[in-house]
């Protein structure tokens, strides 16, 4: 991952005080996309890195981009090495999403709200995770980031977003 | 007598309840509206089909009994007859009955009348009819082709056609160097709406082609039902299963999207849930021995993979498993002679294949080493393979658009991706020596994903990377002469448009687009009619455009199009990202109440879009169709997508009704590349 531009600055500072003091301990590990598979991929399926594995259940820091999506989900975006937009209506899992792709979870209390898009890099905190997880729409993920509730704006709109 | 008796039934249904046939399998007006024309489900003689019929008993009763006839005459078949108590669709009374029977066929040419006569429990019977018809061969002027060949540019519409050739140049309103497509001999307008609507999706357009049946969006090879179960509906035999029960051919199914994708699996799949992954790549192998599959190639290795594998997708919720005592399915196996499937999301499909016969490419390293005497499995990607811009500027070492600093293809993990038209080799290069010919299927899959993207570059290249693949099948079937090609799309996608052309350099159209706004990326930009001039792109030695950011470009808009915003140039994000400032330093916002909060475009222009949402949506306007080989000559006029498959067969079945062009020849032109 090339150098962070200066206005770069932590997201989640305020998510710091709700983890364990042995987590607290540790500052988030610096993490980056290309960090979590062997590159380039062989010939049947990813092979995790040390990085990766380490990482499980820790606190990490991610740079990437959300998902454009059609249909986007309450409690969960998806974050990727680079700008990406899906057409679920017509492709549905045929998609152009890099295996990398993490799914972000919103806090268990925030799972019914929807965030909204937004273009450029994000830096994202929170808990890595790592194995199949299958959600309600049948759609694997292999990776996924735990978001702390002060990830969030607490202003919020109802609305949900456009659906076919 | 029938009518008769229908009539009864009704007058008695005034009185007391009755009960109703509220489907009637395969689908026809005669049936929805009394009208007996058009005839909607059409075969050819022998070609097999499901017969269903849902009926909903009055309450408190249960349907005991159901009978199907044509022309009157009872179908000796095995009815198989479920409720709904579980399994059927909302809404539908769990005493509702669902009567199949599969696998029925006819050799008799003409319109048929299907009917069906159901008995309730208290003795009460109700009859509906329907009809279908099935379509002759015809007497032949020429040879039988022993190999038929489907180019199909997903959302290929005459404007993206028109796209490519203009970026192969033009001089004094002359193209200088025509599409391979444009040399095909004959060409026809094809409607393509679906059985429910009149934009249809990829599953029903491709299946339209090879089944000679309208489908409902989402579904393949399969007629709509009331039930959940995605794998259980009506089945209409594929051009692959029928040549292949009928004449030993082979299948070959080619495209650079993920292969569960809708027109990849309209070949050989049947199933109301063209998103059921896993049920879907099984199916694909388990009956290969219906469809003749020999090559499969695409991406989509997630849904191989066993699920304990990393990157696998495979989940039984997307897989399906027929019950071996519930007649209802049960007869699917029986009759069809197809897999019962079982929920094994941890099979490792590659390694089944591989055990099978086939060879395993998943580079093109191995692509080009694969044995041509052995079936063959690419699997490229985890899903969509990349697309052409990227797969062009990932092999010449420019455009290094990664996040790591190296090409799109490397940050995907995926540095050595095949071309379509070298996938397309080598398919033909294993098929050619199936015995008795082969079908393939090759699609140029992201010509409409991103169109749906509203990427107009990218849509340009998988346009150009496609035809480059027709040039290869056009060579293949000019040597031969035995081999029918035709091109088409399954729709249009996302109404583009040819606008006109840029009336600056793209260093101008850069500065415009750091001025922001219409007055500078539209006002200043767009030229129309004789401003537009001729664009020229400056074709590299491996065919495509040196670079798609030249002076003076070519422009689209689009007429099916979500809000976007346009400053014309190539996407070469995420580079043109990295230059905003971090989007997170305020907490992550909610969903907005107004769309209209997107920001992505540093140019500030944007375009406001007829339909909701992020991305533009397929279109209904007839598309191109053209054909090359011997018999061309019958692809002419505005047809039916469904007609396709009629005269596709008919080539292969009896032979050909025309010339392969206007001089007379059986035999196609050589090519002029």
């Amino acid at each position: 991952m090339r150098s962070l531009p200066p206005p770069f600055r932590l997201l989640l500072a305020g998510a710091l005080s709700l983890l364990p003091p042995a987590v607290l301990a540790a500052p988030p590990a610096e993490l980056s996309f290309s960090d979590f598979f062997a590159q380039p991929i062989g010939p049947r399926g990813l092979e995790p890195t040390a990085k990766l594995k380490a990482a499980e259940g820790r606190e990490v820091r991610l740079v990437g981009y959300m998902v454009l999506r059609e249909q986007p989900q309450a409690g969960r975006f998806f974050l990727a090495p680079r700008p990406v937009a899906m057409a679920e209506h017509a492709d549905g899992e045929a998609d152009d999403l890099p295996v990398s792709t993490v799914t972000v979870l919103l806090p268990e209390s925030q799972r019914a709200r929807f965030v909204a898009h937004q273009g450029g890099p994000l830096a994202l905190t929170g808990r890595l995770e790592f194995g199949p997880a299958e959600d309600e729409t049948g759609r694997v993920s292999w990776i996924r980031l735990h978001l702390a509730p002060e990830a969030l704006a607490a202003s919020a709109s109802a609305a949900a977003p456009h659906s076919h | 007598m029938k009518t008769t008796l229908l009539l009864a039934t009704l007058v008695a249904g005034s009185a007391a309840a009755a009960p109703t046939v509220t489907r009637l399998t395969p689908p026809s007006e005669l049936f929805a509206s009394g009208r007996a024309d058009p005839v909607i489900a059409r075969f050819l003689p022998g070609q097999r089909f499901d017969l269903q019929a849902t009926v909903k008993p009055d309450a408190g009763q249960k349907i005991t009994a159901a009978r199907f006839f044509i022309d009157g005459k009872p179908v000796n078949a095995t009815v198989a007859l479920r409720d709904c108590a579980s399994g059927c669709t909302k809404g539908l009374a769990a005493e509702t009955a669902i009567a199949t029977v599969r696998t029925v066929s006819s050799e008799v040419a003409g319109k048929h009348e299907l009917s069906v006569e159901a008995t309730q429990a208290d003795g009460q019977k109700v009859t509906a009819r329907g009809n279908f018809e099935v379509v002759p061969f015809t007497a032949a002027m020429g040879p039988k082709v022993k190999n038929i060949i489907i180019l199909l540019g997903d959302g290929m519409g005459a404007s993206q056609r028109t796209a490519a050739r203009i970026v192969h140049g033009y001089a004094q309103g002359k193209a200088l160097q025509p599409l391979a497509m444009d040399s095909f001999t004959a060409t026809a307008l094809v409607k393509t709406s679906s059985l429910n609507s009149i934009v249809t999706d990829s599953a029903p357009g491709m299946t339209s082609y090879v089944s000679g049946n309208k489908n409902n969006n989402n579904e393949e090879g399969v007629f709509p039902d009331d039930t959940v179960d995605a794998f259980d509906n009506p089945r209409i035999e594929y051009l692959s299963e029928y040549l292949h029960r009928t004449q030993g051919k082979q299948l070959g199914v080619v495209t650079t999207a993920d292969v569960f994708d809708a027109t990849p699996a309209g070949n050989a799949v049947h199933t109301s849930n063209r998103g059921a992954g896993t049920g879907i790549v099984d199916q694909f192998f388990d009956d290969r021995g219906n469809t003749g599959l020999t090559v499969l190639m695409g991406g989509g290795r997630k849904w191989f993979l066993p699920a304990g594998t990393a990157g696998s997708a495979r989940t039984d919720t997307s897989d399906y498993a027929f019950s071996a005592t519930d007649a209802h399915t049960a007869e699917i196996t029986r009759r069809w002679g197809a897999a019962a499937g079982s929920l094994d999301k941890g099979r490792d499909l590659i390694k089944e294949f591989q055990s099978a016969g086939f060879s395993y490419a998943a580079t093109k390293t191995d692509l080009d080493k694969a044995d041509a005497a052995r079936p063959l499995l690419g699997l490229f990607a985890f899903s969509n393979m990349n697309v052409a811009l990227d797969k062009i500027n990932g092999r010449r070492g420019v455009e290094k658009n990664g996040t790591g600093g190296g090409s799109v293809v490397e940050d995907f993990g995926l540095p050595d991706q095949p071309m379509l038209d070298e996938m397309a080799a080598k398919a033909i290069g294993v098929l050619k020596r199936s015995p008795k010919g082969f079908v393939l299927m090759i699609e140029g899959a992201s010509i409409d994903k991103q169109a749906h993207l509203m990427d107009t570059e990218r849509w340009l290249l998988e346009t150009l990377e496609f035809d480059r693949a027709v040039r290869v099948a056009q060579d293949f079937a000019a040597e031969q002469g035995d081999t029918l090609v035709i091109v088409t799309a399954d729709h249009e996608c996302s109404g583009a448009a040819l606008i006109g052309g840029s009336m600056v350099t793209d260093k101008a159209l850069a500065e415009l687009a750091t001025k922001k706004g219409v007055a500078n990326l539209r006002n200043s930009v767009v030229g129309v009619y004789e401003k537009a001039g001729f664009p020229r792109y400056k074709i590299a030695a491996d065919g495509y455009p040196e670079t798609t950011d030249i002076d003076y470009r070519l422009l689209v808009g689009y007429g099916a199009n979500a809000d976007r915003y346009e400053d014309w140039r190539t996407k070469k994000t995420p580079q043109r990202d990295v230059q905003q400032p971090f989007g997170s330093e305020a907490p992550l916002k909610w969903y907005p109440a107004n769309a209209q909060e997107r920001d992505d475009a540093l140019g500030d222009y944007l375009v406001t879009g007829q339909v909701p949402g992020e991305q533009a949506v397929h279109t209904a306007t007839d598309v191109p169709l053209s054909a090359y080989g011997p018999g061309a000559l019958a692809f002419t006029g505005v047809i039916d997508n469904t007609d396709v498959f009629f005269k596709l067969a008919q080539a292969a079945v009896r032979g050909v009704v025309a010339p392969a062009d206007t001089s007379g020849s059986k035999k196609p032109p050589k090519p002029k590349h």
